[in-house]
Protein backbone atom coordinates (compact mmCIF):
# COMPACT_ATOMS: atom_id res chain seq x y z
CA UNK A 1 0.00 0.00 0.00
CA UNK A 2 1.04 3.54 -0.93
CA UNK A 3 2.90 5.56 1.87
CA UNK A 4 1.65 9.45 2.19
CA UNK A 5 5.16 10.39 3.73
CA UNK A 6 6.80 9.76 0.52
CA UNK A 7 7.98 12.96 -0.67
CA UNK A 8 6.24 14.02 -4.36
CA UNK A 9 9.23 14.73 -6.15
CA UNK A 10 8.90 12.73 -9.06
CA UNK A 11 5.61 14.27 -10.36
CA UNK A 12 7.42 17.67 -10.47
CA UNK A 13 10.47 15.75 -12.13
CA UNK A 14 8.32 14.11 -15.06
CA UNK A 15 5.97 17.13 -15.41
CA UNK A 16 9.54 19.56 -16.41
CA UNK A 17 10.62 15.88 -18.82
CA UNK A 18 7.20 16.34 -20.02
CA UNK A 19 6.89 19.49 -21.12
CA UNK A 20 10.60 19.84 -22.07
CA UNK A 21 10.17 16.88 -24.28
CA UNK A 22 6.44 18.24 -25.77
CA UNK A 23 8.46 21.70 -26.84
CA UNK A 24 11.73 19.11 -28.53
CA UNK A 25 9.19 17.72 -30.70
CA UNK A 26 6.79 21.01 -31.02
CA UNK A 27 10.11 22.69 -32.33
CA UNK A 28 11.26 19.71 -34.71
CA UNK A 29 8.19 19.70 -36.00
CA UNK A 30 7.36 23.51 -36.60
CA UNK A 31 10.81 24.09 -38.49
CA UNK A 32 9.89 21.86 -41.05
CA UNK A 33 6.28 21.90 -41.46
CA UNK A 34 6.54 24.80 -43.42
CA UNK A 35 8.62 23.06 -46.13
CA UNK A 36 7.90 19.76 -46.85
CA UNK A 37 10.05 19.09 -49.83
CA UNK A 38 13.16 20.30 -48.00
CA UNK A 39 11.88 18.12 -45.34
CA UNK A 40 11.86 15.34 -47.72
CA UNK A 41 15.24 16.12 -49.52
CA UNK A 42 16.63 16.03 -45.63
CA UNK A 43 15.27 12.27 -45.30
CA UNK A 44 16.64 11.30 -48.71
CA UNK A 45 19.97 12.55 -47.95
CA UNK A 46 20.59 9.96 -45.45
CA UNK A 47 20.38 7.77 -48.46
CA UNK A 48 18.59 5.13 -46.56
CA UNK A 49 15.41 4.32 -48.70
CA UNK A 50 14.30 5.79 -52.52
CA UNK A 51 13.47 9.36 -52.64
CA UNK A 52 9.47 8.28 -53.45
CA UNK A 53 9.56 7.12 -49.59
CA UNK A 54 12.03 9.38 -48.40
CA UNK A 55 9.08 11.89 -49.75
CA UNK A 56 6.18 10.72 -47.89
CA UNK A 57 8.71 9.73 -44.48
CA UNK A 58 9.75 13.53 -44.67
CA UNK A 59 6.40 14.67 -45.21
CA UNK A 60 4.32 13.12 -42.85
CA UNK A 61 7.00 13.35 -40.32
CA UNK A 62 6.75 17.08 -39.46
CA UNK A 63 2.65 16.60 -38.13
CA UNK A 64 3.43 13.52 -36.31
CA UNK A 65 6.54 15.50 -34.28
CA UNK A 66 3.95 18.04 -33.92
CA UNK A 67 0.98 15.84 -33.07
CA UNK A 68 3.49 14.35 -30.34
CA UNK A 69 4.53 17.36 -28.50
CA UNK A 70 1.18 18.51 -28.69
CA UNK A 71 -0.03 15.02 -26.62
CA UNK A 72 2.90 15.56 -24.35
CA UNK A 73 2.08 19.19 -23.62
CA UNK A 74 -1.44 18.09 -22.77
CA UNK A 75 0.21 14.98 -21.03
CA UNK A 76 -2.53 12.14 -22.66
CA UNK A 77 -1.35 8.47 -22.06
CA UNK A 78 1.74 9.94 -21.06
CA UNK A 79 3.68 6.31 -21.05
CA UNK A 80 1.99 5.50 -24.48
CA UNK A 81 3.32 9.25 -25.49
CA UNK A 82 7.10 8.64 -24.21
CA UNK A 83 7.49 5.32 -25.38
CA UNK A 84 6.80 6.36 -28.74
CA UNK A 85 9.19 9.51 -28.62
CA UNK A 86 11.81 6.71 -27.26
CA UNK A 87 11.10 4.35 -30.46
CA UNK A 88 11.70 7.98 -32.94
CA UNK A 89 14.67 9.15 -31.00
CA UNK A 90 16.21 5.39 -31.49
CA UNK A 91 15.38 5.72 -35.18
CA UNK A 92 17.29 9.23 -35.76
CA UNK A 93 19.98 7.94 -33.54
CA UNK A 94 20.79 4.56 -35.55
CA UNK A 95 19.57 6.63 -38.55
CA UNK A 96 22.62 9.00 -37.76
CA UNK A 97 25.21 6.63 -37.11
CA UNK A 98 24.20 4.76 -39.97
CA UNK A 99 25.17 7.99 -41.84
CA UNK A 100 28.37 8.96 -39.50
CA UNK A 101 29.70 5.14 -39.80
CA UNK A 102 29.18 5.57 -43.96
CA UNK A 103 31.23 9.01 -43.77
CA UNK A 104 28.12 10.99 -45.61
CA UNK A 105 28.75 14.67 -45.11
CA UNK A 106 24.86 15.85 -43.89
CA UNK A 107 23.20 17.92 -41.77
CA UNK A 108 20.79 15.97 -39.52
CA UNK A 109 17.56 17.71 -40.44
CA UNK A 110 16.67 17.26 -36.67
CA UNK A 111 15.79 21.18 -36.24
CA UNK A 112 16.19 22.42 -39.46
CA UNK A 113 15.28 21.10 -43.04
CA UNK A 114 19.13 19.65 -42.95
CA UNK A 115 20.68 18.39 -46.48
CA UNK A 116 23.94 18.13 -47.47
CA UNK A 117 26.76 20.51 -46.05
CA UNK A 118 28.26 23.13 -47.98
CA UNK A 119 32.85 22.58 -48.09
CA UNK A 120 33.76 23.97 -44.77
CA UNK A 121 31.18 23.17 -42.59
CA UNK A 122 31.63 20.20 -40.22
CA UNK A 123 29.30 17.58 -39.72
CA UNK A 124 28.71 17.62 -35.78
CA UNK A 125 26.67 13.57 -35.52
CA UNK A 126 28.85 13.41 -32.04
CA UNK A 127 26.73 15.99 -30.82
CA UNK A 128 23.35 14.82 -32.47
CA UNK A 129 23.97 12.06 -31.23
CA UNK A 130 24.69 13.32 -27.60
CA UNK A 131 21.63 15.27 -27.93
CA UNK A 132 19.02 13.03 -28.60
CA UNK A 133 20.44 10.51 -26.09
CA UNK A 134 19.25 13.30 -23.72
CA UNK A 135 15.55 13.56 -24.87
CA UNK A 136 15.83 9.91 -24.90
CA UNK A 137 16.89 10.14 -21.11
CA UNK A 138 13.56 12.62 -20.66
CA UNK A 139 11.20 9.80 -22.74
CA UNK A 140 13.23 7.09 -19.78
CA UNK A 141 11.80 9.22 -17.38
CA UNK A 142 8.53 9.22 -18.28
CA UNK A 143 8.12 5.82 -19.22
CA UNK A 144 9.50 4.90 -15.63
CA UNK A 145 7.45 7.55 -13.36
CA UNK A 146 4.74 8.60 -16.09
CA UNK A 147 2.91 10.68 -13.31
CA UNK A 148 3.19 14.00 -13.67
CA UNK A 149 1.69 17.30 -12.66
CA UNK A 150 -0.88 19.39 -14.77
CA UNK A 151 -1.75 16.64 -17.13
CA UNK A 152 -4.96 15.20 -18.68
CA UNK A 153 -4.10 11.86 -17.45
CA UNK A 154 -3.95 13.08 -13.88
CA UNK A 155 -7.45 14.92 -14.07
CA UNK A 156 -8.87 11.60 -15.48
CA UNK A 157 -7.45 9.07 -12.89
CA UNK A 158 -9.02 11.87 -10.57
CA UNK A 159 -5.45 12.64 -8.50
CA UNK A 160 -5.54 15.23 -6.76
CA UNK A 161 -2.71 17.38 -8.52
CA UNK B 1 -21.30 -6.04 15.38
CA UNK B 2 -18.19 -7.01 17.27
CA UNK B 3 -15.25 -5.20 16.82
CA UNK B 4 -13.19 -7.99 14.29
CA UNK B 5 -16.69 -8.09 12.08
CA UNK B 6 -16.21 -4.57 11.52
CA UNK B 7 -12.61 -4.95 10.74
CA UNK B 8 -13.49 -7.43 8.21
CA UNK B 9 -16.05 -5.12 6.57
CA UNK B 10 -13.70 -2.10 6.60
CA UNK B 11 -11.04 -4.44 5.09
CA UNK B 12 -13.47 -5.64 2.11
CA UNK B 13 -14.67 -2.53 1.56
CA UNK B 14 -11.76 -1.02 1.16
CA UNK B 15 -10.34 -4.03 -1.32
CA UNK B 16 -13.88 -3.70 -3.52
CA UNK B 17 -12.84 0.31 -3.58
CA UNK B 18 -9.10 -0.30 -4.48
CA UNK B 19 -10.62 -3.13 -7.56
CA UNK B 20 -13.05 0.13 -8.83
CA UNK B 21 -10.00 2.92 -8.77
CA UNK B 22 -7.72 -0.16 -10.62
CA UNK B 23 -10.51 -0.88 -13.43
CA UNK B 24 -10.77 3.05 -13.46
CA UNK B 25 -7.26 3.45 -14.16
CA UNK B 26 -6.96 0.26 -16.72
CA UNK B 27 -10.21 2.12 -18.60
CA UNK B 28 -8.90 5.63 -18.90
CA UNK B 29 -5.29 4.51 -19.72
CA UNK B 30 -6.88 1.75 -22.38
CA UNK B 31 -9.08 5.43 -23.98
CA UNK B 32 -5.81 7.73 -23.57
CA UNK B 33 -4.44 5.45 -25.42
CA UNK B 34 -7.12 4.64 -28.25
CA UNK B 35 -7.09 9.12 -28.32
CA UNK B 36 -2.95 9.17 -28.60
CA UNK B 37 -3.58 6.91 -31.55
CA UNK B 38 -5.65 8.26 -33.12
CA UNK B 39 -4.28 11.58 -33.14
CA UNK B 40 -1.84 10.29 -34.59
CA UNK B 41 -2.91 8.40 -36.87
CA UNK B 42 -4.91 12.06 -38.32
CA UNK B 43 -1.34 14.07 -38.05
CA UNK B 44 -0.16 11.29 -40.58
CA UNK B 45 -3.58 11.63 -43.01
CA UNK B 46 -2.97 15.48 -43.06
CA UNK B 47 0.76 15.16 -43.29
CA UNK B 48 0.18 12.69 -46.17
CA UNK B 49 -3.09 14.89 -47.83
CA UNK B 50 -1.18 17.92 -47.66
CA UNK B 51 1.97 16.59 -49.16
CA UNK B 52 -0.23 15.20 -52.05
CA UNK B 53 -1.91 18.43 -52.41
CA UNK B 54 1.16 20.32 -52.80
CA UNK B 55 2.26 17.65 -55.48
CA UNK B 56 -0.73 18.22 -57.27
CA UNK B 57 -0.50 22.43 -57.26
CA UNK B 58 3.24 21.67 -59.09
CA UNK B 59 2.01 19.09 -61.51
CA UNK B 60 -1.33 21.41 -62.48
CA UNK B 61 0.52 24.58 -62.94
CA UNK B 62 3.80 23.20 -64.60
CA UNK B 63 5.45 24.66 -67.57
CA UNK B 64 8.15 23.31 -69.12
CA UNK B 65 10.30 25.52 -71.25
CA UNK B 66 10.17 24.52 -74.82
CA UNK B 67 14.07 24.27 -75.10
CA UNK B 68 14.91 22.17 -71.83
CA UNK B 69 16.04 18.81 -72.20
CA UNK B 70 16.65 15.43 -69.86
CA UNK B 71 13.37 15.05 -69.34
CA UNK B 72 12.47 19.00 -69.33
CA UNK B 73 14.73 19.48 -66.30
CA UNK B 74 18.21 20.91 -67.47
CA UNK B 75 19.14 23.43 -70.57
CA UNK B 76 22.06 22.36 -72.73
CA UNK B 77 24.61 24.85 -73.89
CA UNK B 78 27.22 23.47 -76.51
CA UNK B 79 27.46 20.19 -78.94
CA UNK B 80 30.46 18.42 -77.85
CA UNK B 81 30.30 14.53 -77.28
CA UNK B 82 30.85 14.90 -73.42
CA UNK B 83 27.95 15.78 -71.55
CA UNK B 84 28.64 17.53 -68.18
CA UNK B 85 25.68 17.90 -65.79
CA UNK B 86 25.72 21.06 -63.68
CA UNK B 87 23.16 21.14 -60.39
CA UNK B 88 23.20 24.73 -59.30
CA UNK B 89 21.44 26.96 -56.88
CA UNK B 90 21.38 30.46 -57.93
CA UNK B 91 21.85 31.35 -54.09
CA UNK B 92 24.57 28.93 -53.72
CA UNK B 93 27.47 30.67 -52.63
CA UNK B 94 29.86 27.58 -52.93
CA UNK B 95 28.38 27.34 -56.69
CA UNK B 96 29.13 30.93 -57.15
CA UNK B 97 32.88 30.35 -56.42
CA UNK B 98 32.29 27.22 -59.00
CA UNK B 99 31.08 29.54 -61.40
CA UNK B 100 34.51 31.52 -60.79
CA UNK B 101 36.94 28.70 -60.35
CA UNK B 102 35.91 26.90 -63.40
CA UNK B 103 33.40 28.48 -65.53
CA UNK B 104 36.20 29.92 -68.31
CA UNK B 105 37.64 26.86 -69.01
CA UNK B 106 33.95 24.78 -69.42
CA UNK B 107 32.54 27.95 -71.16
CA UNK B 108 36.14 27.29 -73.53
CA UNK B 109 35.33 23.51 -74.06
CA UNK B 110 31.58 24.57 -75.11
CA UNK B 111 33.35 26.31 -77.58
CA UNK B 112 35.99 23.72 -78.78
CA UNK B 113 32.96 21.62 -79.35
CA UNK B 114 34.63 19.42 -76.43
CA UNK B 115 30.93 19.32 -74.31
CA UNK B 116 27.71 19.50 -73.89
CA UNK B 117 27.13 21.49 -70.76
CA UNK B 118 23.41 20.61 -69.28
CA UNK B 119 22.64 23.14 -66.81
CA UNK B 120 19.99 22.15 -64.09
CA UNK B 121 18.55 25.33 -61.62
CA UNK B 122 17.36 23.88 -58.53
CA UNK B 123 16.05 25.29 -55.64
CA UNK B 124 17.22 23.44 -52.27
CA UNK B 125 17.79 26.88 -50.78
CA UNK B 126 14.86 28.81 -50.22
CA UNK B 127 14.94 28.83 -46.62
CA UNK B 128 18.08 31.24 -47.18
CA UNK B 129 15.83 34.23 -48.61
CA UNK B 130 13.90 35.31 -45.67
CA UNK B 131 11.15 33.07 -47.57
CA UNK B 132 10.88 35.36 -50.79
CA UNK B 133 11.90 32.15 -52.16
CA UNK B 134 15.12 33.64 -54.35
CA UNK B 135 16.47 30.31 -55.46
CA UNK B 136 12.76 29.16 -57.06
CA UNK B 137 12.46 32.64 -58.68
CA UNK B 138 15.73 32.69 -59.91
CA UNK B 139 15.48 28.94 -61.20
CA UNK B 140 12.19 30.41 -62.91
CA UNK B 141 13.50 33.39 -64.30
CA UNK B 142 16.94 31.24 -66.07
CA UNK B 143 13.65 28.82 -67.13
CA UNK B 144 12.09 31.94 -68.71
CA UNK B 145 15.93 33.33 -70.31
CA UNK B 146 16.17 30.10 -72.12
CA UNK B 147 12.85 30.87 -73.59
CA UNK B 148 14.58 33.90 -75.87
CA UNK B 149 17.99 31.94 -76.08
CA UNK B 150 20.18 33.73 -73.09
CA UNK B 151 20.63 30.93 -70.38
CA UNK B 152 24.40 31.41 -70.33
CA UNK B 153 23.78 34.97 -69.94
CA UNK B 154 21.26 35.21 -67.88
CA UNK B 155 22.92 32.61 -66.03
CA UNK B 156 26.28 34.59 -65.57
CA UNK B 157 24.76 37.85 -64.33
CA UNK B 158 22.79 36.20 -61.49
CA UNK B 159 26.16 34.86 -60.38
CA UNK B 160 27.86 38.43 -60.58
CA UNK B 161 25.34 39.67 -58.70
CA UNK B 162 24.61 37.04 -56.39
CA UNK B 163 22.73 38.01 -53.13
CA UNK B 164 24.38 37.24 -49.47
CA UNK B 165 22.88 34.26 -48.27
CA UNK B 166 19.72 34.93 -45.57
CA UNK B 167 19.24 38.33 -47.22
CA UNK B 168 16.10 38.68 -48.89
CA UNK B 169 17.59 38.07 -52.32
CA UNK B 170 17.10 39.73 -55.40
CA UNK B 171 13.79 41.19 -55.65
CA UNK B 172 11.76 40.35 -59.31
CA UNK B 173 12.45 44.14 -60.33
CA UNK B 174 16.12 43.68 -59.62
CA UNK B 175 15.95 40.37 -62.30
CA UNK B 176 14.31 41.74 -64.80
CA UNK B 177 16.86 45.00 -64.64
CA UNK B 178 19.78 42.54 -65.04
CA UNK B 179 18.08 40.67 -67.67
CA UNK B 180 17.88 43.53 -69.24
CA UNK B 181 21.68 44.27 -68.81
CA UNK B 182 22.38 41.34 -71.20
CA UNK B 183 19.91 41.99 -73.48
CA UNK B 184 16.76 40.67 -72.33
CA UNK B 185 14.29 43.26 -73.15
CA UNK B 186 11.00 41.67 -73.82
CA UNK B 187 7.93 41.80 -72.36
CA UNK B 188 7.37 38.25 -72.53
CA UNK B 189 10.54 37.70 -70.08
CA UNK B 190 9.58 40.50 -67.28
CA UNK B 191 5.80 39.26 -67.40
CA UNK B 192 7.11 35.11 -66.49
CA UNK B 193 9.41 36.35 -63.96
CA UNK B 194 6.73 38.49 -62.23
CA UNK B 195 3.84 35.89 -62.48
CA UNK B 196 6.25 32.80 -61.27
CA UNK B 197 5.42 30.93 -65.15
CA UNK B 198 8.40 28.60 -64.19
CA UNK B 199 8.36 28.22 -60.63
CA UNK B 200 6.46 24.88 -60.63
CA UNK B 201 9.23 24.07 -63.28
CA UNK B 202 12.20 24.70 -60.87
CA UNK B 203 10.13 22.57 -58.59
CA UNK B 204 10.08 20.09 -60.32
CA UNK B 205 13.80 20.52 -61.62
CA UNK B 206 14.93 19.90 -57.57
CA UNK B 207 12.61 16.79 -57.67
CA UNK B 208 14.88 15.36 -60.33
CA UNK B 209 17.87 16.04 -58.81
CA UNK B 210 17.08 14.84 -54.92
CA UNK B 211 15.51 11.62 -56.71
CA UNK B 212 18.65 10.85 -58.78
CA UNK B 213 20.17 10.65 -54.85
CA UNK B 214 21.79 13.70 -54.96
CA UNK B 215 21.34 16.41 -52.68
CA UNK B 216 24.19 19.23 -52.53
CA UNK B 217 25.00 21.86 -54.74
CA UNK B 218 27.01 22.50 -57.13
CA UNK B 219 26.90 19.00 -58.30
CA UNK B 220 28.87 18.21 -61.09
CA UNK B 221 28.37 14.86 -63.11
CA UNK B 222 30.74 13.93 -66.51
CA UNK B 223 28.75 11.70 -68.51
CA UNK B 224 26.85 10.20 -65.86
CA UNK B 225 29.33 10.30 -62.75
CA UNK B 226 29.41 12.09 -60.13
CA UNK B 227 32.71 14.03 -60.15
CA UNK B 228 33.74 15.04 -56.61
CA UNK B 229 37.04 16.10 -55.69
CA UNK B 230 38.69 14.83 -52.27
CA UNK B 231 36.88 14.75 -49.03
CA UNK B 232 33.22 15.34 -50.90
CA UNK B 233 34.64 18.87 -52.01
CA UNK B 234 33.67 20.59 -55.18
CA UNK B 235 36.56 19.49 -58.14
CA UNK B 236 38.91 21.45 -59.29
CA UNK B 237 39.49 22.64 -62.79
CA UNK B 238 41.92 20.38 -63.37
CA UNK B 239 40.40 17.55 -62.19
CA UNK B 240 37.36 18.29 -63.89
CA UNK B 241 39.64 19.00 -67.64
CA UNK B 242 41.00 15.77 -66.66
CA UNK B 243 37.76 13.77 -66.01
CA UNK B 244 36.18 15.41 -69.44
CA UNK B 245 39.45 14.26 -71.63
CA UNK B 246 39.27 10.78 -70.01
CA UNK B 247 35.57 10.77 -71.00
CA UNK B 248 36.28 11.76 -74.82
CA UNK B 249 38.58 8.76 -74.49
Amino acid sequence: METTTRPAIWPWISTLARLGLAAVWLVAGATKVGDLAASARAVNAYDLMSYDVAKVVGGVQPFLEIALGVLLLIGLSTRLTATISAVLLVIFIAGIVSAWSRGLRIDCGCFSSGGELGAGRNTQYGLDILRDLGFLALSGILLWRPRSRFSIDGALMGESS
Amino acid sequence: MSKGNRDRAEKARRIVEQQKAADKRRKVTLWTSVAVVAVLVIAGLVGYTTLSEQDKATTGALVTPASAVDDGTAFAVGTGPVTVDVYEDFMCPICNNFEKQSGATLKQLITDKKITMRYHPVSILDDASNGTQYSTRAAGAAAAAADEGKFTEFHDVLYANQPEENSDGLGNDKIIELAKSVGLTSDKFATAVNAGTYKPWATKVTETFSSRGFDGTPTIVINGTKLTGPKDTVPTTDLITQTIAKAAG
